[in-house]
């Protein structure tokens, strides 16, 4: 987790730098008088690799990703909720025996 | 739906409570989630909490939906005087409220007391005509004293009117299983399907009536819908794999093939 962290936080100081060196580019045109049609060659390249490096980033740093499939091992649907709304009371745990002992204390608000 | 993933969790979470670890209101949560029917442990856990004032403080805002799964358990495990405190509790803080007064219809429901019970819903119902969860337990006071016709009049009523209620489509189902009428439940099962199509429970119980109804054309669609829920599960739901191999068998007498 702390190398990806590192790396991540490398890809984003190198994107930084790249559009930074394209504003100054784009000054020097300026003063240049020349037409912007794109960011030099290395600053595309820089792009590049600060792309690649967050991606990579991306994904190591979270631990573990959740599984999206419905039919793997941990989403497969197993059962049914048991229909609450529906539930009634006169089953036969009615004839259970009750433990008499617990019971709500009485509350002060 | 519980996930397997989640059924894990819940079992874990169960003896890890029961063994007197931590993780009571985490347990409590999950249930109420899954909406599980445990209501013995919820009953002897939410008691725990409930009857120790430091986490009752603790829970803040959430003590009262405590309180009112605790009632409930209490009420399935008849539980009765517990039951009527947690309620009396919760009417004394929200006084007048429609969950409260459902709940003590529940409390005379569960002390058999089905006039009184009636009375209640009706009240309730005239100031509330189109609360879902009223008409639902009018449905479950039919069924409970046995009045099985007139619980089905009263489904099919209720989902005239909330025709996306899901749970009630599966609650006419299996009433309609019970009663042998099994077209009927057949179309109750596809109705789930249509709304849920990627719920492979449906299917399984809609390919097992079905199978149930016999007949070439009943016996291959059931096959198919063995196959969806195969495929929806992954291959791990066995009552699926074997209803697959038991379709095959009829063929032999219907078609007179070889078993191949």
């Amino acid at each position: 987790m702390g190398v990806g962290f590192v790396v991540g936080v490398l890809g984003c100081a190198i994107l930084v730098h790249a559009a930074y060196s394209t504003i100054q580019y784009r000054g020097v045109l300026k003063i240049v008088e020349e037409e912007f049609s794109g960011p030099p060659m290395n600053v595309v390249a820089e792009l590049l690799l600060g792309l690649a490096l967050c991606m990579w980033a991306g994904l190591a740093v979270p631990t573990k990703f959740l599984s999206i499939l419905p039919d793997s091992e941990e989403n497969r649907i197993v059962s049914l909720p048991a229909n609450l709304d529906f539930m009634i009371f006169n089953h036969r745990g009615k004839v259970l025996p009750t433990n008499t002992e617990l019971k709500l204390k009485v509350q002060d608000f | 739906m519980v996930g397997a993933a989640e059924e894990a969790q819940l079992n874990r979470l169960e003896s890890q409570v029961d063994n007197g670890g931590g993780g009571v209101w985490e347990y409590l949560c999950l249930v109420r989630k899954l909406k599980a029917r445990r209501s013995e442990k919820v009953l002897k856990h939410g008691l725990s909490i409930l009857n120790d004032p430091k986490s009752r403080s603790r829970l803040g805002g959430d003590e009262w939906t405590l309180y009112e799964q605790v009632a409930i358990a209490a009420m399935d495990c008849q539980w009765l005087d517990v039951a009527k405190d947690c309620i009396a509790t919760l009417s004394k803080k929200f006084t007048g409220s429609l969950r409260v007064g459902r709940l003590e219809a529940m409390l005379l429901e569960a002390k058999g007391a089905w006039a009184d019970a009636e009375k209640a819903y009706a009240r309730l119902l005239e100031d509330n005509p189109l609360d879902q969860a009223m008409h639902k337990r009018k449905v479950a006071m039919a069924k409970a004293q046995g009045n099985i016709s007139a619980a089905v009049d009263f489904l099919n009523k209720y989902l005239e009117i909330f025709m996306a209620d899901h749970d009630a489509w599966r609650e006419l189902a299996e009433i309609y299983v019970s009663l042998q009428m099994y077209k009927q439940a057949a179309f109750c099962y596809e109705e789930l399907i249509l709304s849920q199509p990627t719920v492979p429970l449906y299917h399984l119980a809609y390919a097992e009536v079905l199978y149930t109804m016999g007949g070439l054309e009943n016996l291959q669609a059931a096959k198919k819908y063995y196959a969806s829920t195969i495929n929806l599960t992954g291959g791990k739901n066995t009552r699926a794999l074997y209803g697959v191999c038991l379709v095959r068998y009829p063929g032999y007498f219907t078609h007179g093939f070889s078993p191949s």
